[in-house]
């Protein structure tokens, strides 16, 4: 049994199940709540239930006083839901995102491609649909004979709106992977849902971007970038790609096309593990290693973007934070997979890194 | 309906505070804020301070007197139902007397401290904070002192908590700390006791006496705890902010951060061995060891803390590694220190009995055998023989923790760890490097150190003897002091106990 909570005033619906507490539930969905405690002793992560009815639980009665529980607030690290809710959570309204509902959509694999030796490329065509997205957010794909769903960034900007494309690398034991390397072939027809997700391009924020990315990760930047070229955006935008190797290398034709194009993009493939006496003669190193070299370790002023696994994220946030850019202006998506430990135990110090 | 759309909390709170940090014209702004710039912090856009908590002075005054009215009900409940006699036992009533003679003067301490900065910030959005924190830490007094004072019509060393604050020798400890925490700059002050002390050591120092109390059917010091944790979610958030702000402001704020939490750090470990012998010696049903409160709250939580800041280039404090190794030692060598005082202490010490010393025995598997049951078991033989031992001397003070020079070299718990220094001519003395090194860095501060032992020895505590010298601390001798084992405190308990089991049949 689970209920729906929207949290305003972002808008955002997600699922809670019964007797997980709003901010467990708030958290795992990427959502920030503030909170210090996390056993209703405190009052930080107060929220004001706009509708719907909750169980206060073992909220304090110093935390939640009486005349609050008559105003309708609850303590959302207590709080459990009774029924479907709308909370409104001191959080901050972004401008820059817009507010799609998700929907289910049924898809017709269309075309699969090799884009490296472990990385598919696949696009699915919406039947009868178009989708509604911001670049850099992702959908959930359902596959046959595998529980849950599995979640990847689209990869084609929202002007391409009648397909999805997805670029998905094969994860040694991963079951939606091997699924799709293995046993997908053009013609299936899957359910997807979407789009998720709060990583996308602060528009209004104006000034220099950095978009940082590992691996596949590179999805999520290539929408953004092609979206921001498109509209003309006229600031810097840098892409640091970073890859192991020489042979994992994709989509850096077409990167360096739109360089060619449009002066102000900068496309910086970087390898991290090629042999010294090949014949590559661009970047080498960690995305974060390059990074430095190219900034020359102070990244002020800049919004940076990455996408990627959850170390290169770890990394390239350290950089950054060492070259004074800090939270507000680091946005991340982290490619979680089922072989990543739990996150270890975090201070409340950072919302969102 | 209007179909205006309805503000956010944040854009509503901005709108009610704007304009509170106006520019000074007939006065120059550093004549007005004379003390934010010797410390060195550089602060280069105020406005990028995240006010943590919005609150209104009229929600707030709405809050706090829900909470009073709470707590005074319960109070009063505590005190007609004679709750007195419902703790667990006697003993814990001096759990009581050091958090009220040795915590409680610290709130207020805490309020002036943020008053004081609330004044001398520049920004509008830390002063808010500064100073409703401020208002926090006198209710907190206020109330601790109300609910304890129903004790205090009971058991003796309580009554002079204000004068014995300011003269007792063990004492001078918290005062000193926060007298330090006060005399440094706003800045310094915000790390120290916002951050170290509100933020990072808060689980170690408040937390262990309101569980104590609730294992040990104290209701009346939980529901206080309750009340004033309620408040500390501002000043947690408070601590996160002044951090994360100087960090981000300026790099070169950060050589000064880290050896504000290098110092602070070290002198919150110093300090909190109070609550460690608290924990692992005065509570008769025991919460958790000293050791296993510090692995939870400082090793776990504070390493992920530290984790997260060492993005900012900031590193685990100095002297953390030496820190956590004393935990297996610190309560030990604690209590032994007041056990041998126990007739210059305003509250009671025991040995701990058969059941007591196996529960310490379990929790300190590699120290507690080897190094403190012995002598627990030889100074009980002798009280038994009626040879009690008590220490005739005057103990050496650390001239920068002022606590008894007792405490063991790292690595070396049988021998006794002495620092020195010469300063002006002149030797000074520390019971550790972490305390020297303090020094160190401000000797003109720490030689005007108020070391409760030179004075007695310079003649400004009441006299040359140890009697005359607990006049002036008005203690009241043979009841404030000495061993639980025949006090009037357990004279009174017994005489409870009794009269409960005579109304059971």
């Amino acid at each position: 049994m689970s209920y729906q909570l929207t949290v305003e005033p972002v808008g955002e619906t997600i699922e809670v199940e019964e007797g997980q507490t709003i901010l467990d539930a708030c958290l795992r969905q990427g959502i920030y709540l503030p909170y210090a405690c996390g056993h209703g002793l405190c009052g930080t992560c107060k929220v004001e239930v706009v509708d719907g009815e909750v169980d206060h639980a073992d909220a304090s009665s110093f935390a939640l006083m009486d005349f609050e529980r008559n105003e309708g607030k609850t303590l959302a690290c207590s709080a459990r839901l009774k029924s479907d809710a709308t909370i409104e959570a001191d959080i901050d309204e972004d401008p820059d995102q817009r507010r799609i509902p998700i929907q289910d959509f049924a898809v017709t694999v269309e075309k699969l491609d090799n884009l490296t030796h472990d990385v598919k490329g696949v696009r699915l065509r919406l039947e009868g649909k178009s989708i509604d997205f911001q670049a850099g957010q992702y959908v959930n794909v359902t596959l046959p004979g595998v529980d849950g769903t599995r979640a990847f960034s689209i990869a084609n900007p929202p002007s391409e709106n009648g397909v999805v494309d997805l670029q998905i690398r094969l994860l040694p034991g991963g079951k939606g992977t091997t699924y799709i390397h293995q046993v997908m072939k053009e013609g299936d027809k899957l359910n997807i849902s979407g789009p998720y997700g709060r990583f996308f391009v602060r528009k209004s924020r104006g000034g220099p971007l950095l978009f940082l990315a590992g691996g596949t990760g590179v999805s999520s930047p290539r929408s953004m970038i092609i979206d921001l070229l498109a509209e003309n955006y006229a600031e810097p935008i840098t892409l640091i790609h970073g890859v192991r190797a020489r042979a994992d290398l994709y989509g850096n034709d077409e990167f360096e096309a739109l360089s060619k194009k449009h002066p102000n993009f900068r496309y910086v493939p970087a390898l991290s593990s090629e042999p010294e006496d090949s014949e590559w003669s661009g970047a080498r190193g960690f995305v974060h290693d390059v990074a430095v070299q190219l900034y020359d370790g102070l990244f002020e002023g800049l919004t940076a973007y990455l996408c990627g696994p959850p170390v290169m994220i770890e990394a390239c946030v350290n950089t950054l934070m060492r070259g004074r850019l800090f939270e507000k202006h680091i946005l991340t998506e982290r490619f979680l997979t089922a072989n990543d430990e739990k996150k270890s135990t975090r201070s409340p110090l950072f919302k969102t890194l | 309906m209007s179909g205006t759309k309805k503000l956010a909390l944040r854009q509503r709170y901005e709108y009610l505070t704007r304009g509170l940090d106006w520019e000074t014209t007939y006065q120059p702004m550093d004549k007005v804020f004379p003390y934010d710039s010797f410390e060195g912090i550089k602060i280069k856009d105020w406005s990028a301070w995240e006010d943590p908590f919005r609150l209104t002075m009229d929600s707030y005054w709405k809050f706090q007197a829900e909470k009073e009215r709470k707590l005074y009900a319960v109070l009063d409940s505590f005190a007609q139902n004679n709750g007195q006699t419902t703790i667990s036992d006697g003993r814990y009533a001096n759990v009581l007397k050091l958090f009220l003679t040795g915590i409680s003067p610290e709130e207020y301490q805490a309020h002036r401290g943020f008053a004081f900065t609330g004044r001398h910030l520049r920004g509008a959005g830390a002063r808010v904070a500064a100073q409703m924190q401020s208002l926090d830490e006198l209710r907190h007094l206020q109330t601790q002192v109300h609910t304890i004072s129903h004790y205090n019509k009971y058991f003796d060393g309580i009554a002079e908590w204000p004068l014995m604050h300011d003269r007792v020798w063990y004492l001078s400890v918290p005062k000193s700390f926060f007298d330090d925490a006060r005399s440094a700059g706003p800045f310094e002050f915000m790390i120290a006791i916002g951050f170290a002390f509100e933020y990072l050591l808060t689980n170690l120092l408040f937390v262990p006496f309101m569980s104590g109390a609730a294992y040990n059917g104290d209701m009346s010091t939980v529901t206080f705890g309750f009340s004033a944790q309620s408040d500390e979610s501002r000043h947690m958030t408070l601590g996160i902010e002044i951090i994360k702000f100087l960090l981000e402001q300026h790099p070169d704020n950060l050589p000064i951060v880290q050896k504000w939490v290098d110092k602070w750090f070290w002198r919150g470990h110093r300090l909190l061995g109070i609550v460690a012998m608290m924990m692992d010696y005065m509570l008769p049903k025991k919460v958790m060891s000293w050791k296993e409160a510090w692995d939870i709250y400082f090793v776990e939580a504070g390493g992920a803390l530290f984790q997260d800041l060492g993005r900012y280039g900031l590193k685990m404090p100095k002297y953390a590694d030496i820190a956590t190794a004393e935990a297996e030692h610190i309560s030990h060598q604690n209590w032994a220190v007041f056990y041998q005082y126990t007739h210059a202490a305003a509250f009671h010490t025991w040995m701990p009995d058969n059941e007591h010393l196996d529960w310490l025995s379990e929790k300190y598997p590699n120290t507690f055998d080897k190094y403190y049951r012995p002598r627990w078991e030889m100074w009980a033989k002798m009280e038994k023989e009626g040879k009690r031992f008590y220490n005739p001397a005057l103990p050496q003070l650390c001239q920068t923790c002022q606590i008894p020079m007792a405490y063991t070299e790292p690595g070396d718990p049988t021998t006794i760890c002495f620092r020195s220094t010469q300063y002006k001519g002149d030797t000074y003395h520390f019971c550790s490097d972490g305390c020297k090194d303090i020094f160190c860095d401000e000797p003109e501060k720490f030689v005007q150190a108020w070391l409760p032992v030179h004075q007695i020895f310079q003649g400004n505590c009441g006299g040359a003897t140890v009697p005359d010298v607990l006049k002036w601390y008005h203690m009241n001798v043979g009841a404030d002091n000495m061993d639980y084992v025949g006090s009037p405190d357990e004279k009174l308990w017994n005489e409870w106990h009794a009269e409960k089991l005579r109304q059971a049949g």
